[in-house]
């Protein structure tokens, strides 16, 4: 196991309980799916699994080093977060955001040199991005920007990529492109990725294990294929579902019917 | 122009040419004034000092305002580069967190209250102000520490308001229970005022300044970072809440450091970040060390042109900042898109 | 006081409507009919209410304005606030026959016009000023032989003292009336205009500033150094200010004549700001700065 995660709970400081008993596994070379409604507690977990929260309860090990005992720098070497938008306040263009993705190698002192800006380019042309390097970051579309900021993650040169819902701001276009992108990365790099989102199509396409969240705590967890079941999703959304296989799409596909709560 | 990778070469070549257009302003400024004087009697020692009035205008009218310029210039310059860098918003200035409230507050009380006292060479105007200045830094890093994980930036802007409106209105009151020519005298503070006359205050300013300076040299990579999100920095290797403190205390205490020497000439920390962004991008890396030497630049020349424009009186250098400021930044902004 | 004094004379350069109707109200003894008389009078200004004091007019003065601290029987009076802030409804309930104000307040009086209460319009700038309206008061108010007994009394008290210092060499002399407690920061001096300029030169000094029209001026240590004053007069008038006077500062431009000759001179009190009849002692002192061995 590349990331394992134990008994995690938490609580935000005088809030409900937000997490209750969450424990999952992420094998070298997945692509494992966070599924759960709004306020199941998703975003808390990828920053429990990323190390910039600390875990009432429980730990979380990488490789089987507990992530409480690396630094901030170090976590940051190995593992990478994509966030659902990136909203940058200057100016900065496409390059300069992914060799921002070089700070844990770097330190606040060192200046990059011609090997780091390699690194940025070929992250840059892994995501279909290298004609975007000199573009103003903000002038650039929804695809494009969540383009460059995987690229950014990518530039870390890490072990395991956690995304948070990358899709969820993007129209159905933007959103196969990412997804096609992931699936690219996964398969020509085996980088390893753990996606949170609401798409449960995304889901089923995409990652090869699901982790069903509710209410703070592990519904079910397993292959897509075991876990992504109608009567999963009904307990988890109150929403009455469709599980298929199609046969164009190659995957399951999720076509929700009716409301039961 | 930005988008190029090569820092090294660009900060060299940003550090160099600000560099110069600073050390030509510092050595130009001091020799044109509303009194002529020449060169060559400045430098004369055959001339007694008692006697030589050019001489006299350079070292001590003069030259004391040019390094009092350059201090304040690049003092609320850095403080704005780092405010709006920490706050994640462009229009932030150094007053956005109410530290020149509290500066211009602690300058009210002791103008009121007819204070007159000196310490070490500095007059009780200073002294009172940089206090205020402090306290107001006290007041917003304790509301930054009342939140758990530091500083959420949302939270700190809001509250720096609150406690910014909160000190004006205060200022506001003291004005009120003065009398007019208590007001008149804060109302020529407000508009600054670089003729310093002596060194002491200049020297007294730089132990806050030099301080805050250790700050903010550890700062430019990791506010590129922030200026990203607090989740984005944090997951890339970024202590958050530690760079949030550093950037917090050190932008305040030059704040307090330039307003107590200068008044609150407040637009240059605006729009000095902005103009050096125009021509360096956004690095912070280069927008850090060229804000300081264009903010001094630039103070330096608004305080020639305010102490020469309507000689022999002069016009208070606030004045001329927000003048000369404002199109500047038009014009850079039409030219570059 | 000199501030209040120099927002006076903006706001007359600015309206001139304040001067006009000074002059006017000055040709009033002529087109009043004789019987003028007023026995309640109200006096928000300094100066006037000195004059009114000083002409015997004292006991018919119902209350004075917040600054007005002379002679010492006026402090018993309620005060009815000054230029920025006057109290309107405590003025109209005490039913004056004629309140004294300053030309620039024009909501004031055009309240006390609403109301059918006579004003008299006081002008500020030079020093013969200050005897034309003591003359121009005393006849509104009834009592124009003792003003004009007053009036000439101090003009010959003036006179006086320009014969004394006639064949005096005059130094050249900076007025400075407030600064940055401690440093030399926002020098306030005055300019070649205005009752303090006029003293200055009566007095037998030359006003380093003279060729500035202005009543104030905004000075620097570039300017006190290109000017090189012989004396430097610093004048404080607040009880504050006074006990706290640190000269020291001056130190600093220890080039300039008048700090290298030791010539830097505190003089205090009132009578220096405000331009009544005390101007004639105010000038008297000034006069013994700048030449005391004339003045022993």
């Amino acid at each position: 196991m590349l990331l394992d995660a134990r008994g995690l709970s938490f609580a935000y400081r005088r809030g409900a309980q937000v997490l209750d008993d969450v424990s999952l596994s992420v094998p070298r070379g997945s692509i494992v799916g966070l599924i759960g409604p709004n306020g199941s507690g998703k975003t808390t977990l990828i920053r429990l699994l990323n190390g910039t929260l600390s875990p009432a309860r429980g730990s979380v090990a990488l490789d089987g080093v507990p992530l409480a005992t690396l630094s901030r720098r170090d976590l940051a070497r190995r593992i990478a977060v994509v966030s659902q938008e990136t909203h940058v306040t200057f100016d900065f263009t496409a390059l300069e955001i992914v060799l921002m993705g070089r700070y844990a190698h770097l330190g606040a002192f060192a200046l990059e040199g011609p090997d780091d800006v390699s690194i940025a380019r070929k992250a840059l042309s892994a995501t279909g991005t290298t004609a975007l390097e000199g573009r103003q970051f903000a002038t650039l579309s929804g695809g494009e920007k969540q383009r460059v900021v995987i690229a950014s993650a990518l530039a870390q040169a890490s072990d395991i990529l956690l995304l948070d819902e990358p899709t969820t701001a993007l129209d159905v276009g933007f959103q196969f492109e990412i997804a096609s992108l992931l699936a690219r990365l996964n398969r020509d790099r085996g980088t390893t990725m753990v996606v949170s989102t609401h798409d449960l199509n995304l889901a089923a396409t995409l990652c090869t294990e699901l982790v069903l969240i509710k209410a703070g705590r592990v519904l079910a967890q397993g292959a897509t294929g075991d876990v992504l079941t109608a009567a999963n999703i009904r307990r988890l959304y109150g929403v009455d579902a469709d599980v298929t296989f199609h046969p164009r799409a190659g995957h399951l596909t999720v076509v929700p019917l009716a409301r039961t709560e | 122009m930005p988008g190029r990778s090569d820092v090294r070469r660009r900060l060299a070549v940003t550090l160099a040419g600000f560099g110069a257009l600073t050390f030509a302003v510092c050595l130009l400024a001091p020799l044109v004034g509303s009194t002529s004087i020449h060169f060559s009697r400045v430098f004369d020692r055959s001339i007694p000092f008692a006697d030589n009035v050019d001489a006299q205008v350079f070292f001590v009218a003069r030259l004391p305002r040019v390094v009092a310029a350059a201090v304040v210039g690049a003092g609320l310059a850095l403080s704005g580069v780092v405010f709006q860098a920490l706050l994640r918003n462009p229009l932030a200035s150094p007053d956005t967190l109410g530290v020149a409230a509290g500066a211009s507050l602690g300058a009210m009380l002791a103008l009121t209250a007819h204070a007159d006292f000196t310490l070490l060479g500095v007059s009780v105007v200073p002294l009172t102000s940089f206090a205020g200045s402090v306290g107001s830094l006290a007041i917003v890093f304790a509301l930054s520490l009342a939140r758990r994980r530091g500083t959420s930036s949302t939270v700190l802007l809001l509250g720096g308001i609150a406690i910014a409106a909160l000190l004006n209105a205060a200022g506001r009151f003291i004005q009120y229970l003065a009398d007019v020519t208590e007001t008149f005298r804060t109302v020529q503070w407000l508009m600054g005022s670089l003729d310093v006359g002596s060194y002491a205050p200049i020297l007294a300013s730089l132990v806050p300044f030099g301080i805050a300076c250790i700050g903010f040299v550890t700062l430019p990579r990791v506010l590129d970072l922030i200026s990203l999100g607090e989740e984005a920095a944090e997951a890339r290797g970024v202590d958050v809440v530690r760079t949030e403190r550093i950037a917090l205390v050190s932008a305040s205490l030059s704040t307090g450091a330039a307003v107590s020497l200068g008044g609150p000439v407040l637009f240059i920390g605006i729009i000095v970040p902005h103009m050096v962004r125009l021509i360096v991008g956004a690095d912070h890396r280069l927008v850090l060390p060229a804000s300081a030497l264009f903010g001094a630049s630039f103070l330096i020349v608004c305080d020639l042109i305010a102490r020469t424009i309507i000689a022999p009186v002069e016009m208070p250098v606030g004045i001329i900042t927000a003048i000369i400021g404002g199109p500047f930044f038009l014009w850079l902004l039409f030219r570059g898109r | 006081m000199a501030a209040i004094s120099r927002t006076i004379s903006k706001g007359l350069k600015a309206q001139g409507s304040g001067l006009i109707l000074a002059a006017a109200l000055s040709l009033l003894p002529f087109a009043l009919p004789v019987h003028a008389q007023a026995r309640r009078i109200i006096s928000i200004i300094p100066s006037t209410t000195e004059m009114l004091f000083a002409m015997g007019a004292g006991d018919r003065v119902i209350a004075i304005g917040s600054y007005d601290n002379y002679p010492p029987e006026a402090r018993k009076l309620p005060r009815v606030g000054a230029l920025i802030d006057p109290n309107v409804e405590q003025i109209l309930q005490m039913r004056p026959d004629l309140v004294v104000l300053y030309g620039t307040q024009t909501e004031l009086k055009r309240r006390l016009d609403r109301a059918n209460i006579p004003n008299y319009s006081y002008a500020h700038s030079g020093l013969a000023d200050i005897t034309q309206t003591i003359r121009s008061l005393g006849t509104r108010v009834g009592v124009a032989a003792s003003a004009e007994a007053l009036a000439a009394r101090l003009e010959r008290q003036l006179a006086d003292i320009r014969a004394r210092v006639a064949k005096r060499p005059r130094p050249k002399a900076l007025l400075v009336f407030g600064r940055e407690p401690g440093s030399l920061r926002n020098i306030d001096a005055s300019g070649g205009v205005g009752f303090l300029h006029d003293m200055l030169e009566t007095a037998g000094g030359t006003d380093v500033l003279g060729d500035i029209r202005r009543q104030s001026v905004a000075m620097t240590t570039e300017m006190v150094l290109a000017r090189a004053p012989d004396v430097i007069v610093e004048l404080r008038y607040s009880k504050d200010d006074i006990n706290n006077a640190d000269m020291s500062a001056w130190n600093r431009l220890a080039a300039v004549p008048a700090v290298r000759n030791h010539r830097v001179i505190l003089l205090t009190g009132e009578e220096f700001v405000v331009p009544g009849p005390r101007v004639a002692q105010a000038t008297e002192r000034l006069a013994a700065a700048l030449h005391p061995e004339v003045f022993k």
